[in-house]
């Protein structure tokens, strides 16, 4: 894959498992441009299998917004540019459709090459059915019952440091060649091999010439070195590979976009990482890609992503996975009227074969937002267990300082109100301090990720451009404070000139001020003693230039955690007075 | 420019072709024969289950050195042993040996090791339904034709059976009873519209029913369900969801004939699910079902969310533009006319086409 410096147009096309987005860039006066977005029903799953109909079909809706011919004669991209303006000169393709990948994790050690494979395998879409490592009291045999039994499609193996372990690895590689020999019917099973470097020669003599074995970087080098970028890039083309010969039509997006395709997540978190490098150390930046199969939590701090992929929380298929990793009234808690448990159920389980319906009535919506809450909240809260000490969920209970927060996904970008998407946001994550929460309307992010290597420049100016939607800044106090009682006094100068705003901001009350998306202001901020708004301890002071959004500048004093009354009533009005406050009611 | 809508599809069809392929999990070996006659009980393939293997350490076992250790074994990889015969040995005068563990094959020799495999239990994969086989790739797959009548559903037990249609209760809509369970129900497939409580299926698991074919299913009661030993398949839905009419209607008009329900589960990407055949005789060829039907005016749908989940009608037009509705989200949607009469805007996302 090399850069490209001489191309203006780009075509990037996501595949999701409900929707497929294609989006077109252009350059106007000299900077990357969104052009159009054009948005179809995936067609991976039932009846065609195949993903090349939704493909066209969101094309052929650019095509109608544009004017722009994009396929010829026998509905094959153009490329590159024709003389008379037809086609593109770049085509990026990111995909999260097809069935998982069915993997098992083999290693050493669980806190070392074991725990390296978990997170190299949880940042991409796969479904883990068993994991081997030394210290699991599994006899030899027993390891190959496991991986039959299992029928994996991949098996991921780690192990040693680079010039360190030997026997170990070799008697585990010996096994896993024994196990995956035996698969019954010639099973196409692929082994990627993530450990000590040193012993390559050894692996493949091990694993023979039957196999289709793939060496990567280890992914744990040394100790106290994890590097799984290198092994990541691999495991993505595997995951393409395995894809492809399960749903149709991948294959052609993979000759259109002449190896510019990645699994949507690892688009996604690019971008994130970008994002944390600009933005500078300070702070982290939060990524959330609430998808129907998947989530993808992907947090950078200081150009270090960490991204996990949680194919078990998604809001389609996926959906029963809430109430494995979370309980029922947690999901209840966040509705603004009475709907009993069983109807919540009978919502999850339907949706869940029903991936690709809409809420139509207004009870369903709120359904539909309990549950977004959730999914990101649990999902969340198995990621930070991944965050680098000080910023896990381990040591805080709390977000770290987050700037700014993205978020994307249908369920959040076709809200009826962005304040829906904003509220659900506030009340999933829950940030600290001072962020910036920004809405991926267009599912803009994995095609900026993955246009990143043939086109470095674009996602740098689409990003300026005003594509995304800046929801607000929030400002949320932490601190404990009576319910009622002052903990904030906040002056907003703008800069444009108007009206300057000053007020007092009590404990419990969600507050928007209105700061229109592009107009810029100062925000001085008093907080009472005990508070704590993110000027560098409780009690302090400062002023900051904000910048505003959609809905405005959001002051969220509800608390840290979100103050809930026991009372079912009391709880369901203080849900409708947020939905009134920010401005999703009226 | 394309139809951009291509719903799921449902079939409900009086009579039709019915093609399915049975496939082994693991390659085996089918026992049926191309156009040979099949019945719903009929094995049409059998496997091996998953085996278990075994590491035979010859060295440590037969106190010998690595190094002799190949002169003291008596079988070779490929092997196939019984249960007791011996695989290394004898050695010294206690005359040790090595013996297999279980009926099975040697696999491997390497360093004084053997790697024996246990054979696993035999799987029987049964036709499903009565009806001819067409074709078979003679280990693994085995397709099996049949005309009928053809009843789509969306949840499965996991179950496979075969029976004796009956109704229980009146309507679509109505809910299973323990009160309407009694002896004359014994060994058949029951209709139903809802279920919400388990006592009426431990009561049909004392009659021995073959199945129960259900409109709606309370989602809490899944995981009995799922415990049942006989075969659930689910219409609609989660949920108050009764039988759809055009599917109760052909539920109703073939009582007491026998129904095959295959409660399968379904998963994403899986051209199979779970589904009620009726095996009625044909004069005529019949036509196989169609998989892909666009949206357009007078496709027949079904609703499959509020406001009007249920119902079934057909498109009278798919609008150029969203609409929106009461949740305030906008959608593309299209004008259906319901069986009523009443014509109502519904986002083409609620819709699945009906066959």
């Amino acid at each position: 894959m090399n850069t490209i410096l001489d191309a203006d147009t780009l075509l990037a096309v996501d595949v999701g498992t409900v929707n497929t987005r294609a989006s077109l860039f252009d350059v106007v006066d000299g900077r990357y441009r969104l052009i159009a977005t054009g948005r179809a029903p995936s067609t991976a799953g039932p009846p065609l299998f195949d993903v090349s109909e939704s493909v066209r079909m969101s094309l052929e809706r650019i095509q109608s917004i544009t004017g722009r011919p994009l396929m010829d004669e026998s509905d094959s991209l153009i490329l590159p540019v024709t003389t008379e303006g037809a086609g593109v000169d770049v085509f990026v393709s990111t995909t999260s459709a097809g069935p998982k990948v069915r993997t098992v994790l083999v290693g050493l050690m669980p806190g070392v090459s074991l725990q390296s494979i978990r997170r190299l395998a949880s940042s991409a879409f796969l479904e883990i059915v068993g994991e081997i490592g030394l210290t699991d009291r599994r006899r030899d045999a027993e390891r190959i019952d496991l991986i039959i039994a299992a029928r994996p499609d991949l098996i991921l193996v780690a192990g040693g440091t680079d010039g360190g372990a030997v026997d170990s690895v070799l008697q585990m590689v010996e096994t896993v060649g024994l196990a995956a020999n035996l698969l019954p019917g010639g099973r196409q099973t692929r082994i990627v091999f993530s450990g000590n470097r040193h012993l390559g020669a050894s692996v493949m003599e091990y694993f023979g010439e039957r196999l289709s074995v793939t060496m990567t970087p280890n992914v744990r080098p040394s100790l106290r070195q994890e590097d799984l970028a290198p092994a990541r890039m691999h495991l993505a083309e595997i995951i393409a590979e395995v894809r492809s010969s399960r749903v149709a039509g991948f294959g052609e997006l993979e000759t259109w976009s002449r190896g510019f395709l990645l699994p949507t997540a690892d688009a996604f978190g690019r971008v994130i990482r970008y994002l944390s490098n600009i933005y500078g150390p300070d702070k982290g930046v939060l990524g959330i890609d609430l998808g129907a199969s998947q989530t993808t939590v992907a947090a950078a701090f200081d150009g270090a992503l960490r991204i996990m992929v949680n194919s078990d929380l998604g809001m389609g298929a996926s959906l029963p996975g809430l109430l494995r990793h979370g309980d029922i009234a947690d999901v209840i808690r966040w509705l603004p009227v009475e709907i009993p448990e069983y109807r919540v159920r009978d919502y999850i389980c339907n949706k869940a074969i029903q991936p690709g319906t809409v809420p139509a009535e207004t009870e369903e919506l709120y359904i539909e937002y309990a549950l977004a809450r959730e999914v990101i909240r649990l999902a969340l809260g198995i990621a930070r267990s991944e965050w680098p000490a000080g910023k896990d969920s381990d040591t805080l209970m709390l977000l770290p300082p987050l700037e700014p927060i993205v978020v994307s996904g249908g369920v959040l970008a076709r809200a009826p109100r962005p304040a829906h998407a904003l509220l659900t946001i506030l009340d999933a994550l829950q940030p600290t301090g001072i962020s910036t929460l920004v809405l991926d309307p267009h599912n803009l992010t994995p095609a900026l990720g993955v246009a990143a290597g043939p086109l470095p420049v674009l996602p740098v100016q689409v990003l300026e451009s005003g594509s995304y939607a800046s929801l607000g800044t929030v400002v949320a106090p932490v601190g404990s404070a009576r319910f009622g009682r002052q903990i904030l006094r906040v002056k907003l100068e703008r800069e444009t000139g108007g009206e300057d705003m000053t007020g007092e901001i009590r404990m419990g009350q969600l507050v928007v001020l209105p700061l229109a998306q592009g107009e810029k202001a100062r925000l001085t901020l008093r907080p009472e003693r005990g508070i704590d708004v993110g000027f560098g301890g409780r009690g302090q002071a400062g002023a900051l230039r904000v910048a505003g959004g959609v809905i405005g500048l959001i002051i969220d004093a509800r608390g840290r955690p979100i103050f809930m009354p026991k009372d079912p009533d009391r709880r369901r009005e203080l849900n409708q007075k947020w939905l009134w406050d920010i401005g999703a009611m009226e | 420019m394309r139809n951009y809508y291509i719903p799921p599809v449902t079939h409900v069809i009086p009579l039709t072709t019915i093609r399915r392929e049975r496939v082994l999990p693991v390659p085996g070996a089918v026992t049926v024969r191309v156009n040979e006659k099949v019945q719903a009980s009929h094995v049409v393939a059998e496997a091996e289950t998953v085996p278990r293997h075994f590491f035979l350490d010859v060295v440590r076992g037969l106190g010998v050195t690595q190094q002799n250790v190949g002169r003291y074994i008596v079988r070779r990889e490929g092997d196939r042993v019984d249960a007791g015969e011996v695989i290394a040995g004898p050695v010294g005068i206690a005359r040790r040996t090595i013996r297999a563990p279980a009926n099975g094959r040697i696999i491997t020799i390497s360093r004084g090791r053997v790697l024996f495999e246990a054979r696993g239990e035999l799987l029987s994969l049964r036709a499903g339904f009565p009806g001819v086989v067409i074709a078979t790739d003679g280990t693994r797959s085995v397709t099996i034709e049949a005309t009928g009548a053809l009843i789509q559903a969306v949840w499965g037990n996991g179950g496979q059976d075969y029976g004796v249609m009956r109704m229980v209760g009146e309507g679509p809509a109505d809910r299973l009873k323990t009160d309407q369970l009694d002896v004359n129900l014994r060994g058949a497939v029951l209709v139903a519209g809802i279920c919400d409580h388990p006592a009426p299926f431990h009561q049909a698991t004392e009659l021995s029913v073959r199945g129960v074919i259900l409109g709606g299913l309370a989602s809490d009661l899944i995981p009995v369900a799922q415990r049942l030993p006989y075969t659930v398949v689910v219409l609609e839905g989660f949920g108050e969801r009764p039988i759809n009419p055009p599917a109760f209607q052909l539920l109703s008009s073939n009582i007491g004939r026998e129904v095959a329900i295959d409660g399968q589960q379904p998963r994403p990407y899986q051209v199979q699910r779970p589904e009620v055949i009726i095996p009625l005789p044909a004069a005529r060829d019949v036509e196989l079902p169609d998989e892909v039907i666009p949206l357009k005016p007078g496709v027949r749908v079904r609703i499959v969310r509020a406001p009007y989940q249920g119902e079934v009608g057909a498109v009278q037009s798919v609008l150029n533009q969203a609409a929106q509705y009461p949740s305030g989200i906008r959608a593309m949607s299209a004008k259906i006319e319901l069986a009523g009469g009443n014509i109502v805007t519904v986002p083409v996302a609620n819709l699945e086409v009906l066959q």
